[in-house]
């Protein structure tokens, strides 16, 4: 039986939203195949790692109890043996459990996790991970990069400006000039490297535009500042697989635009503006599974989606998010992300793929990947040290 | 909608045209408590709601505050988005305790307040109030053997039985030490402008008779007495509570 490590919490505003993703859609369909021993590794807000059976229970997190069990277990600790190997010691007597890992399934969202951090740590411990590699996570979490990668390759985005946190707070003036001269009213400020709708504005105005910027910069060294679709339609697509990608359903949210760019109606119930009719409640609310648009603009979608996926290097999962202007019939790639909330299985279900199939098939996608990388050359041989 | 306020990301709701309606939520509340209000009224009035700092979307103060600081801040919200003095001020439990604070410190100057369940009345040794106290205080000598995790259990369940709300916002506790101890009668009775004070009879948590000690010391003030509705009498009684409110602001 494979050992799956499945690492969650982190250092990060998505913290939360982690647990939820590792416990409910990772780690219980993970234990249903039978055919993994899944190992829980909790990373606390502070940046300590821990590594228990009972952080699988998701009411240690509800209740507020995850402080005390914190207080009383020691840190894991991992050992780089050509791959990676967990220990820690527990109990008066310091007994010492140790467990080799053989993929990692990770499950943290936004800064430290999915932006690549980790995947940097796994490629270095020459472990199987799944999800996106480093360079994939770390574009595809910068909201400018991504949308630089994607606008090189030829594909839509809505016209965009970016702004480092030191100017925003040294030449405030400058930049709104550099704006209102550049975009047209509405606009979208966001910070740039920030998921879950967090720390992002709408502006209809300079003094908007300006509260927006100061908060995205509260949160974020770079803020990106782009224009509003008109007669918008958003759709969000989650994709897997390697070389060979394969779409789930176009989804719709039916939050209403400004609603939706907001952290509790994302992730607290739907609340704001979310809507049950004609929809089905998933990772982020209710939504329209299938999104219903015309064939033309449905098959814009999804070959945007497939593109931006390839672009972009994703492997594995990924959720490809679309701006539509339904009069002109232009479909924008917005964002992308790497680890989509609760993988969004809810869509995948939907398609055809239960939350066991899935997980399996992101462990067998994160081998193959894994299988590739090993079979290139990582070794060159040389004199170099012989003239020393 | 979101802006920084003295480097604090606050969340709140500016909705409505015609006069300005602030409204103040209670401890351990968000300006969600405040919904009902906040949509009616915004009908006839440009109403302002927010999270108050440590509540809600808003980050917590970095340091300890009481109602001066939280005062202040409202104060700096409103200059940050640019309105001007409210017609009127609604404040709930704690919410009130700031209004109040706020007026007698002239950061407010309002035409109109009114106070639900407002409290800020300190001196009332109530039996609730006088049981936390001393199940505080021998809880503390009755549990110093008890390893620190345990007592904060205990600790929780204590004060809870007693009615505090000092475990509601654990990150707020010094926060919520300092207000509580801060007495605002005093600033009561340097308002004198019309005051609608609305209590329900029933309420537990803060008693009508804070309500009718607002009456004896606000000179020009109307007691609205709701029979039923605790001290969430506007989320319980909202039609009774709409309906003396809007007459008043008429």
């Amino acid at each position: 039986m494979e050992t799956v490590a499945v690492i969650f919490g982190g250092r990060s505003t998505e913290h939360d939203v982690s647990i939820i993703t590792a416990i409910r859609s990772i780690i219980k369909p993970l234990e249903l195949t039978k055919h993994f021993r899944v190992e829980a590794v909790y990373v606390s807000k502070d940046g300590s790692w821990y590594w228990d059976e009972k952080l699988k229970d998701i009411t240690l997190y509800t209740s507020g109890d995850i402080t005390g069990f914190l207080n009383k277990h020691h840190t894991l600790n991992v050992q780089f043996d050509g791959g990676l190997t967990f220990f820690k010691t527990s109990g008066i007597t310091g007994r010492k459990t140790t467990q080799k890992i053989d993929i990692v399934f990770p499950s943290m969202h936004g800064t430290h996790g999915e932006d690549g951090a980790l995947m940097g740590v796994l490629d270095m411990a020459n472990v199987p991970y799944v999800g996106c590699g480093v360079r994939a996570s770390a574009i595809a979490m910068d909201k400018v990069l991504a949308k630089q990668v994607v606008q090189a390759n030829g594909l839509p985005v809505v016209p965009f400006v970016y702004f480092t946190k030191d100017q925003v707070d040294t030449e405030p003036l400058k930049c709104l000039k550099i704006i209102t001269e550049k975009l047209h009213y509405p606009l979208f400020i966001k910070p740039a490297h920030l998921g879950s709708s967090i720390g992002i504005s709408h502006a209809s105005n300079d003094k908007e535009l300006q509260n927006g910027l100061e908060v995205a910069v509260h949160y974020d060294d770079k803020v990106i500042v782009e224009e509003a679709v008109h007669n918008l339609i958003e759709v969000t697509l989650p994709i897997m697989g390697n070389n060979e990608p394969k779409p789930a359903l176009l989804e719709q949210p039916l939050t209403s635009s400004e609603d939706f760019f907001d952290f509790d109606t994302k992730y607290i119930g739907g609340k704001k503006g979310g809507s049950k009719k004609g929809g089905v409640k998933g990772a982020q609310g209710y939504s329209q599974i299938p999104a219903k648009l015309p064939k033309q603009l449905e098959k814009q979608a999804f070959d945007l989606g497939l593109a931006v996926y390839r672009a972009l290097e994703c492997s594995g999962i990924a959720r490809i998010d679309m701006l539509i202007d339904e009069k002109t019939g232009v479909v924008y790639f917005n964002e992308a992300n790497p680890l989509p909330g609760s993988l969004y299985a809810h869509n995948w279900n939907r398609a055809g793929v239960s939350n066991v199939e899935l997980v399996s098939e992101l462990i067998r996608y994160g081998k193959e990947r894994f299988a590739i990388e090993q079979q290139l050359n990582t070794t060159f041989k040389t004199s170099f040290l012989q003239q020393f | 909608m979101q802006v920084v306020v003295q480097d604090l990301v606050t969340n709140c709701d500016l909705s409505g045209k015609g006069k300005l309606v602030l409204l103040l939520h209670g401890w351990g509340d968000n300006l969600h408590g405040l919904r009902n209000l906040h949509k009616t009224l915004s009908s006839k009035y440009q109403v302002l709601s927010l999270d108050l700092p440590g509540f809600g979307n808003t980050d917590a103060p970095t340091t300890v505050w009481g109602l001066d600081e939280y005062g202040k801040f409202v104060a700096a919200l409103l200059k940050k988005l640019e309105l001007k003095q409210p017609y009127a001020v609604i404040g709930h439990s704690n919410g009130g305790a700031i209004a109040i604070r706020m007026v007698a410190q002239g950061l407010l100057n309002p035409e109109r307040i009114i106070l639900i369940a407002a409290s800020g009345i300190r001196s009332d040794q109530s039996v609730r109030r006088l049981a936390f106290q001393v199940i505080a205080k021998t809880g503390n000598i009755a549990t110093a053997w008890l390893p620190e995790r345990y007592r904060g259990v205990l600790r929780r369940s204590l004060y809870g039985a007693a009615g505090s709300d000092l475990y509601v916002m654990p990150q707020l506790q010094e926060t919520f030490k300092k207000t509580v101890r801060q007495d605002v009668q005093v600033d009561a009775e340097k308002i004198h402008i019309p005051t609608l004070l609305i209590y329900a009879r029933d309420d537990d948590i803060v008693p009508l008779s804070y309500g009718r000690r607002y009456h004896h010391l606000i000179n020009d003030s109307i007691l609205a007495i709701i029979e039923s509705g605790g001290h969430f009498v506007h989320q319980k009684q909202p039609t009774q509570v709409l309906e003396h409110i809007e007459r008043f602001l008429a």
